[in-house]
């Protein structure tokens, strides 16, 4: 009997291991690439906990949504989901019991992504250590809840299908245009959403605003956020975490570490081809603020700011980020301005760039006033003509960060 | 032991006492890997002036009374009053300041040099209270009941220089000398001290002496050409240009 037993667990074994057989080494790591072109470790991790094994809270403002285990554990990871039912998943947001998945797992961008990439994602999972570890349940009020609503949104708002390259194009643009668009879900940020959290395709990566970031106009065309940016100083942000212009911090601090800085520079170099093709509307220049606004500003920055970023707001390239023409300064949104000088910031390190910078907080030190002076100074000068920053934003935001931080 | 070997139970009873010494080690360090930790939000600040008094009114009236007259207000402008440096002592004796909780507080205690710093048995507070106690009942004794308060400045000025000097006897033990050099300390702390910890009100201190306060940047004026450079002083909260008004 017990031998029975054994012959049986043997067989088992061998089973799930004929699933790894059939994967070459050469396919998991191109797979591992593929995943990273994905940033699915971003999500899929809690930080400082297993690579993939999921429960890392996603605030939406739906609610909050776990990230689950893409391990292949048995129970709580996806270890039972064959390849065809990790495509569905992918390629059209159904899970492998049929539910709709979330479109905070971005399956309207990673349609795009071809059945052979999908699978070297499959493979490259699979060889990864097993772990077993539930995922917190969502918090989801109803009728959200209600997975079945997905359907209806997915009617309206989601195309399934794979990239087809714009013939055009060069094949540098349509592989950019791929990354961005596809694996690299750029938009999911910088994209602005409408009421039901569907991207608006009209404002494509104009900038959007998540979990209390504001997630700037990411064009390099005509108007665009970056466009004062060369193609090489895109590459070397996207590589590094720093350029000539600024810091990679925060959520982008993520997306460089996990992502894009072990992307090749011809994938890069792909993206910014296809981000120069993007013009944006022309912004029209806010008002200046009051002059006692700005003569606080000044008295403030020149106090607390200037050391590092210059009394010019020119920074120091690669060290402290200039202000001065600055994405993240001239953004119509304050919301990153704002946050950051109450939260401080930390650049990325990265592998080319290990050592991080980090800036102080200033949230005990200046009152919602005073913030705002200093971010509508910042916002108003050496050429920046960003909307004037109000106190209560300053307060509402100062509030907010306090409640989620009590969470 | 006594023939210079180890026993068995000698080098048993050592260990035991080494490990226990470990377990009991609180542990301050930690190892760092990798990248510096960095939280948001996460910040080292000041411990700002709370408004929290140690000291009982008369002995805030005898402390008063003797910081007035080391840094009195004249012609030269605001003193100890104006800046107020009781408020910044009697916050600091109400804090980790007054309980010595930054300080090594075990023995030996005794006979010190002027580079050992402070080395009384018991904290500052404690050493305040003892202090203002044996000082008014010495200007009682010798000044028809009287306690330091009540006297007149040149008799107060005449009781500090003794102090200072050493030759003025105060009850208890408590070490003149010692009690006068902790106020005088005190006294300039809550003077010029960043306003934040209560004295240097409206930046008195700073202004008497010219300093523009604590300010991070100075390469706008490094090109002054010997010019005198007229800032107002900035403290670590700002001052009173740092509000839209």
């Amino acid at each position: 009997m017990r031998a029975l037993l054994l012959a049986t667990a043997a067989l088992a074994a061998l089973s799930t291991a004929g699933l790894a057989q059939t994967t070459t080494y050469s396919q998991v790591e191109r797979g591992r690439y593929i995943a990273a072109t994905g940033n699915c470790q971003g999500c899929h991790t809690v930080p400082g906990e297993a690579p993939y094994s999921g429960g890392r809270p996603m605030p939406t403002p739906f609610g909050t949504i776990h990230a689950p285990n893409i391990t292949f554990a048995e129970r709580s990871g996806i270890g039972r989901w064959t390849k065809d039912d990790f495509w569905q998943a992918v390629h059209r947001g159904i899970g492998r019991d049929g539910q709709r998945l979330y479109p905070a797992f971005p399956y309207p961008h990673f349609t795009k992504m071809p059945r052979a990439d999908v699978d070297a994602v499959y493979d490259y999972l699979a060889a990864l250590p097993r772990v077993e570890k539930e995922s917190p349940p969502n918090s989801l009020p109803f009728p959200l809840s209600w997975r079945r609503l997905m359907a209806g949104w997915n009617l309206l708002f989601f195309t399934p299908g794979v990239y087809q390259p714009d013939p055009a194009r060069s094949p540098e643009w349509n592989r950019g245009a791929y990354l961005v668009d596809g694996p690299g879900h750029c938009g999911a940020c910088h994209t602005d959403k409408n009421l039901v959290g569907a991207d608006r395709q009209s404002r494509h990566l104009q900038g959007g605003e998540l979990d209390n970031w504001a997630a700037p106009d990411i064009r390099a065309g005509r108007n665009g956020g970056i466009s004062h940016w060369s193609d090489a100083e895109i590459v070397e942000y996207l590589k590094s975490g720093r350029n000539a212009h600024t810091a990679a911090v925060s959520t982008m601090a993520e997306v460089i570490s996990y992502s894009t800085q072990l992307m090749t520079e011809a994938d890069l170099s792909a993206m910014a081809v296809y981000l120069r093709s993007l013009d944006s509307p022309a912004r029209s220049a806010a008002s200046p603020p009051a002059e006692a606004v700005m003569t606080a500003g000044r008295d403030i920055y020149a106090d607390n700011c200037s050391a590092c970023h210059k009394a010019d707001g020119t920074g120091v390239p690669r060290f402290f980020g200039p202000l001065a023409g600055s994405n993240k300064v001239r953004d119509p949104n304050p919301t990153t301005v704002i946050r950051i000088l109450l939260e401080g910031a930390r650049s990325v390190p990265t592998n080319a760039r290990p050592t991080p910078l980090s800036m102080p907080s200033y949230a005990w030190k200046l009152t919602d006033a005073q913030i705002a002076a200093v971010a509508s100074y910042v916002r108003a000068s050496w050429g920046n003509a960003a909307p004037e920053v109000s106190e209560s934003t300053v307060r509402s935001l100062r509030q907010t960060l306090k409640e989620a931080e009590a969470h | 032991m006594a023939d210079g070997h180890w026993s068995r139970r000698h080098v048993l009873a050592v260990s035991f006492q080494a490990t226990l010494a470990a377990a009991a080690a609180p542990a301050l360090a930690r190892t760092i890997r990798g990248e510096m930790p960095w939280t948001p939000g996460q910040v080292d600040a000041p411990y700002p002036f709370d408004g929290a008094r140690f000291l009982t009114p008369d002995e805030r009236r005898c402390v008063s009374a003797m910081v007035e007259r080391l840094i009195p207000s004249d012609a030269r402008g605001p003193g100890a009053r104006e800046a107020g440096v009781i408020d910044f002592i009697d916050n600091q004796l109400a804090g980790f300041y007054g309980r010595g909780e930054r300080w090594y507080m075990q023995g030996p205690f005794g006979p010190s040099t002027p580079e050992q710093g402070y080395q009384f048995e018991e904290p500052p507070a404690g050493f305040y209270r003892r202090g203002i106690a044996a000082l008014d009942a010495a200007c009682r004794e010798r000044h028809g009941g009287r306690v330091f308060a009540a006297l007149d400045a040149a008799t107060q000025d005449a009781v500090l220089a003794a102090m200072e000097k050493g030759a003025f006897d105060l009850p208890s033990g408590v070490p003149a000398k010692a009690f006068f050099s902790l106020v005088r300390e005190n006294a300039i702390e809550g003077f010029f001290c960043d306003p934040l910890y209560g004295g240097n009100r409206d930046m008195v201190g700073w202004r008497l002496v010219g300093f523009p306060g604590a300010r991070y940047d100075y390469r706008p004026y490094l090109n002054h050409n010997g010019q005198r450079i007229t800032l107002e002083p900035v403290g670590l909260k700002g001052g009173p240009t740092w509000n839209p008004r």
